[in-house]
């Protein structure tokens, strides 16, 4: 298989864009990653055009949505497809190009992965989300990814004695993060006593779906990111100059049970763990090689049970590394440096895309000043669609 | 043809499939036996539909949670969900009709309605404290008349 390299890194704001058409967001993050890549008068050598979205049809009465942006960009007669694959439909779009480009098919793809979630209402936005779930046993009782989220997080609480506290450290650091970050959604600096156990918690940060609060879960956002992708054994690299290419190095997906409830272990988030072991060994590496990660935290506790699955901690010790600082920027591996979901926001087809965004610029050493991680040479993103039942994790490397 | 409306509920009742060659059961049916690969029609045209049996009685809360942020289509300040596992080993998520749930309680499930959608009742497991009804509750929601009593 051939080698590929992402070339050309675009993204928006993330945050409230419902006054703007989904496509032309979309557009937006795309001539950014044209731009970054340097072929404003080259963008013709994209053959290929991977749309990553969820709710285009159900949110914004969009469908085709490839096919539209390709149109918006003028860059016809590419090829346009768009990957649907719940909250993991970013990495997924990412995966696929990556195919096309592995396979021979075609040199030069782009992924756009964008979503516009607040031109409805909060009710509306969690029922679309909801329609993941399964049709007949999950979604009809009004149960939403918040609520698995919360069940997830009492299982995990009363098994290995985690605190609101060091949930609630999970959520400041994030927010740390993000306030330094521009395209971050919620830029609020969060302190701890304020989120958790005084008074003023009930109000500032009270429960959604307990024992997970306010402040542990991610927002509802608008926004949109892209990557061009290119072999680096094509002719066509000549054109990529302008920034540092960074190479996809691993990447992997694995499915678990639709129902939560028919896992054997609902903590163990097996399709996580698989995922990121498929990654790490089409890397050629462990995750003791891993500088920093992008995971998947819609919820604060993913985050700790992510880092868990991909090898960072044994079950049910990351509350302790994370009292420690090691998931801070300065710490023995920093994760979510962009804020991640929590802080950055998470429109849903666009994480995907945002986190492997957030690997390259890392990579790169062009991070905002106070989030850049001290030389990074392999990040790690997992983008966790469903509550656990569809995975892909990613390994970008520095070339 | 199949006729479709064979699969409208005559009852409030909710099932497990049972693999008529192994045993296995399910909830909710899969197409095919994970354990021996006997398939499932729910046409009967092809194969055979397989044995059920009700979900319901005592059972055993793994894991529970208060919602507030609710979708669409659900007036409740918050509703209580659980998951609760059988003596035979199925697991089930459903509605909690119990104000204050435990990890670990001994719970009751049975079918009643969990929600109307656009007119049409939608039927469900409710997990409870007892096997006695509460007349005219959908959950624990703060409209619950015993609730409120509590509450009151």
């Amino acid at each position: 298989m051939r080698e590929v390299a992402v070339v050309g890194i675009g993204h928006t704001a993330f945050g409230n864009l419902s006054q703007y058409d989904l496509v032309d967001v979309m557009g937006y993050s795309a001539m950014d990653a044209v731009d970054d890549a340097g072929i404003g008068d080259h963008r013709r050598l994209i053959e290929q055009v991977f749309v990553a979205n969820m709710g285009g049809g159900i949110l914004n009465h969009q469908t085709a949505i490839a096919s539209s942006l390709v149109s918006r960009l003028g860059i016809e007669p590419a090829m346009a497809e768009t990957v649907e694959n719940g909250p993991a439909s970013g990495a997924s779009a990412v995966k696929t190009a990556w195919m096309a480009i592995a396979s021979g098919m075609v040199e030069v793809a782009m992924v756009t992965g964008g979503e516009l979630m607040r031109s409805v209402t909060g009710w509306e936005a969690t029922d679309f989300v909801a329609t993941l779930l399964h049709p007949e046993v999950e979604y009809p009782y009004g149960l939403t990814l918040p609520g698995f989220g919360g069940m997830f997080t009492r299982m995990y609480m009363e098994r290995y004695g985690l605190t609101e506290r060091e949930l609630a450290m999970v959520a400041v650091k994030d927010h740390q993060n993000g306030m330094k970050n521009p395209f971050a959604h919620v830029k609020v600096e969060c302190s701890l006593d304020a989120l958790s156990h005084d008074s003023e918690s009930e109000a500032a940060n009270p429960y959604m779906a307990t024992p997970l609060r306010l402040y542990g879960m991610c927002p509802v956002s608008d926004g949109a990111a892209s990557l061009i992708l290119c072999a680096t054994d094509s002719p066509a690299m000549k054109y990529f100059q302008k920034s540092e290419p960074v190479r996809i190095s691993g990447i992997g997906s694995a499915t678990d049970t639709h129902c939560v409830h028919n896992r054997k272990d609902p903590l163990h988030l097996k399709a996580v763990e698989l995922s990121a072991q498929r990654a790490y060994a089409m890397a050629d590496i462990t995750a003791k090689d891993i500088s920093f990660a992008e995971l998947h935290d819609a919820f604060v506790i993913l985050e700790i049970a992510i880092s868990e699955e991909v090898g960072f901690f044994e079950r049910g010790t990351a509350r302790k590394a994370i009292a420690a600082g090691d998931t801070t920027i300065s710490g023995k591996i920093p994760i979510n440096s962009s804020g991640g979901l929590k802080s950055k926001g998470h429109p849903v087809g666009a994480t995907g895309v945002s986190q492997i965004h957030e690997l390259v610029k890392q990579i790169r050493g062009k991070a905002e000043k106070g989030r850049q991680v001290k030389n990074p040479k392999h990040g790690l993103a997992v983008n966790f669609g469903g509550f656990g039942n569809n995975v892909v994790s990613t390994v970008c490397s520095k070339m | 043809m199949v006729d479709f409306t064979q699969y409208v509920p005559k009852k409030k009742a909710i099932f497990a499939h049972i693999c008529p060659n192994c045993g296995e059961k399910y909830y909710p049916a899969p197409m095919v036996c994970h354990t021996c690969g006997t398939r499932r029609d729910p046409t009967g045209s092809k194969f055979a539909e397989w044995p059920v049996e009700e979900l319901k009685g005592p059972c055993t809360l793994l894991t529970w949670t208060r919602l507030t942020a609710l979708p669409v289509g659900f007036n409740d300040r918050y509703l209580l969900f659980g998951i609760v596992e059988f003596p035979s080993g199925i697991r089930a998520s459903g509605l909690l009709r119990v104000e204050s749930p435990e990890t670990g309680m001994k719970l009751f499930a049975r079918a009643d309605v969990v929600r109307t959608n656009r007119g049409t009742p939608e039927v469900g497991l409710v997990f409870e404290k007892s096997k006695s009804r509460v007349s005219g509750a959908t959950g624990a929601t703060g409209r619950n008349p015993e609730v409120a009593a509590q509450h009151s």
